[in-house]
């Protein structure tokens, strides 16, 4: 059941949806910025830099154009009480040239976060979050943070059966897809890196065999519903650096094309900095 | 997974629920997802009345999203930073423990993990006057080591015996134990119940690695799906009623030569925001080994890599020698 918009919404919402350009153009390979429809996942173990770059992009869409921003709108899914609001206003804070208490709030009405507990939560959550995304045509920009968040407790109460394991995860991944294709959408979503690599060769031909995917410590264990979607997957690892300074490197991969970039980057106080 | 049952909301009739569930429709996730057009032609319920019943049901299970504005004027007013009682500690937390995040500490056995817990109970307790719950599950609280730390400060012995009673100590030696014991908090916390709980600021859960070790290993995922579901249950607490959570916990090594990492492997290195790292020092022989070095080993504020050099024992235990029985209860 969808619900349709005027025309003139309609126009609005493609409008507001190509404004993603120059979101960020280091870590997208060939075009620079995401495309309506563009799923972009971001993996990689503990403290590598995923949600310092989710902050990142956030603040980038949410400032307004004077400040460097794309002025669009975000809605941030957190599934583990991950997100640090105070974090992301220091950010915002050093990049407005003038940062007011009134400035502040202005980007901060352009960003909506909601809170899910669990994977049956998750998916009633983005059920009822299509009409905000009718009714918010600048709302381009989709965070889920993490969409692994369940998986040990999904596993634990599927049972044995796999396919009811992986049930919720995948009916999210469906809809996910329909919200992003219908309200041309990019969706940014982080998995964690919770399992060992796989020695197993068997198990690497189910993933594409690029050549950095033997660097990176990736072992797919989402259900295919969501590999399938993905377009772009960023796999975040830290570099270890001579002398003091932590360095973090992500390696972009466009899935379709099959082209990889790998930049670096460092995190200061006013966030990611390539 | 919400069961489908009159009554579970208003619009849904004793007369709907068999109807929908001989075509299939058992849960509200079911009903939600399916296609109410053909629902309705094929149990001959009105498409208006099933419309109704999806947006409250909808509106009853899925989460509400909040504007970003709101909630940081939410958390401006009710976030607060508590000072550990160590101030060198304190520094390297950016001030100190910040309420609404999980805190780990992570150390080998005798680094000092479980005084500072101490230390902050009695900090908390006496200097800020708010509640403390401290969990333990290893028997290493005793009362006397807190009171001595309490006596070490300047305040009166009537508000050292205040700040004690406002330190409460549940036993707990299995997960099950700790979950209710959180799920006891998290039910007096909810009905505001000011008498024995007070304004609760602190949770200290002192390990939560002897009560998580038991459940992994083997190829079973319940132990983790228990440990992800304590985690989240922490970290809820932590955020909703504006808690700090200190957690401890052991340390291992990837191989012999590799760096120290926290215990209880990949999904459990997520949860805390902050991670410290207690180590000895290595000090002379004659000096009793009382000094501890803490890194800052995660922070959402600051450059990881930091350190610092803590006194654990107050300064009174320092000057006595160590065949000195101590003092107090």
């Amino acid at each position: 059941m969808s619900l349709c918009p005027k025309f003139t919404e309609l126009l609005a919402r493609l409008e507001g949806r190509s404004s993603l350009k120059n979101l960020e153009p280091y870590l997208f390979a060939e075009e620079g910025f995401p495309v309506h429809g563009d799923v972009i996942e971001f993996h990689g173990p503990e403290g590598t830099g995923k949600t310092e770059m989710l902050y990142h992009l956030i603040a980038r869409c949410i400032l307004p154009k004077s400040g460097g921003g794309l002025e669009v709108e975000v809605m941030f899914i957190d599934t583990d009480y991950h997100f640090d609001m105070l974090r992301l206003v220091t950010i915002l804070e050093h990049r407005l040239a003038q940062s007011t208490e009134e400035m502040i709030k202005q980007c901060l009405e352009k960003l909506f976060l909601v809170n899910c507990n669990s994977s049956t939560q998750l998916l009633l959550t983005l059920y009822s979050l299509e009409n905000m995304f009718c009714t918010h045509p600048s709302l381009c920009l989709l965070v889920v943070d993490s969409i692994s968040a369940f998986y040990w407790i999904d596993r634990s109460n599927g049972g044995e059966s796999f396919s009811l394991q992986e049930i919720n995860l995948k009916k999210c991944a469906e809809f996910l897809e329909k919200l992003v294709r219908e309200y041309h959408l990019a969706l940014f979503a982080t998995t964690q890196t919770i399992m060992q690599k796989s020695t197993n060769s068997a198990e690497s031909s189910f993933s594409l065999k690029l050549q950095h995917e033997t660097d990176t410590d990736y072992r797919p264990y989402l259900c295919k519903a969501w590999q399938q979607m993905v377009t772009h997957r960023m796999f975040f690892s830290e570099q270890s650096n001579p002398g003091n300074s932590k360095a973090f490197s992500v390696i972009s991969c466009h899935i379709k094309e099959k082209h990889v970039v790998k930049r670096s980057f460092s995190i200061a106080e006013c966030g990611v900095q390539f | 997974m919400a069961l489908l049952r009159a009554g579970l909301c208003p619009g849904l009739t004793a007369e709907m629920v068999p109807l929908l569930r001989a075509s299939g429709l058992r849960t509200v996730v079911d009903f939600v997802s399916s296609d109410l057009e053909e629902v309705a032609q094929k149990c001959s319920l009105s498409y208006k009345a099933l419309v109704a019943v999806r947006r409250v049901l909808l509106a009853q299970f899925s989460a509400f999203p909040a504007n970003g504005a709101d909630l940081y004027e939410e958390l401006k007013s009710s976030t607060a930073i508590l000072s550990t009682g160590i101030a060198s500690l304190d520094k390297l937390l950016d001030s100190g423990l910040y309420t609404g995040e999980v805190t780990e500490l992570m150390g080998v056995p005798g680094s000092g993990k479980t005084q500072v817990c101490l230390s902050i109970a009695a900090s908390v307790s006496l200097c800020l006057k708010q509640h403390v719950l401290f969990l333990d599950s290893t028997g290493g609280f005793t009362a006397s080591r807190l009171y001595q730390m309490l006596q070490a400060q300047p305040e009166d012995e009537e508000e050292q015996l205040e700040a004690l009673q406002r330190v409460q100590v549940v036993r707990v030696f299995d997960v099950y134990e700790m979950l209710r014991a959180l799920q006891e908090l998290r039910d007096s916390l909810s009905q505001q119940v000011l008498s024995s709980t007070g304004p609760l600021k602190v949770v200290l859960i002192d390990s939560v690695s002897a009560v998580i070790y038991p459940l992994l290993g083997g190829k079973q995922s319940e132990g983790l799906a228990l440990m992800m579901q304590l985690a989240r249950e922490l970290k809820m607490l932590a955020r909703e009623f504006s808690l700090a959570v200190v957690v401890t916990n052991q340390v291992t090594r990837d191989s012999s030569a590799g760096p120290l990492k926290p215990a209880l492997g990949r999904s459990w290195s997520f949860v805390p925001s902050t991670r410290v790292l207690l180590e000895s020092k290595e000090t002379t022989w004659e000096k009793a080994n009382m000094q501890r070095i803490a890194s800052l080993a995660k922070s959402p504020r600051q450059p990881t890599g930091l350190q610092v050099e803590l006194d654990i024992g107050n300064s009174d235990v320092q000057e006595l020698s160590p065949a000195t029985p101590t003092q107090g209860l």
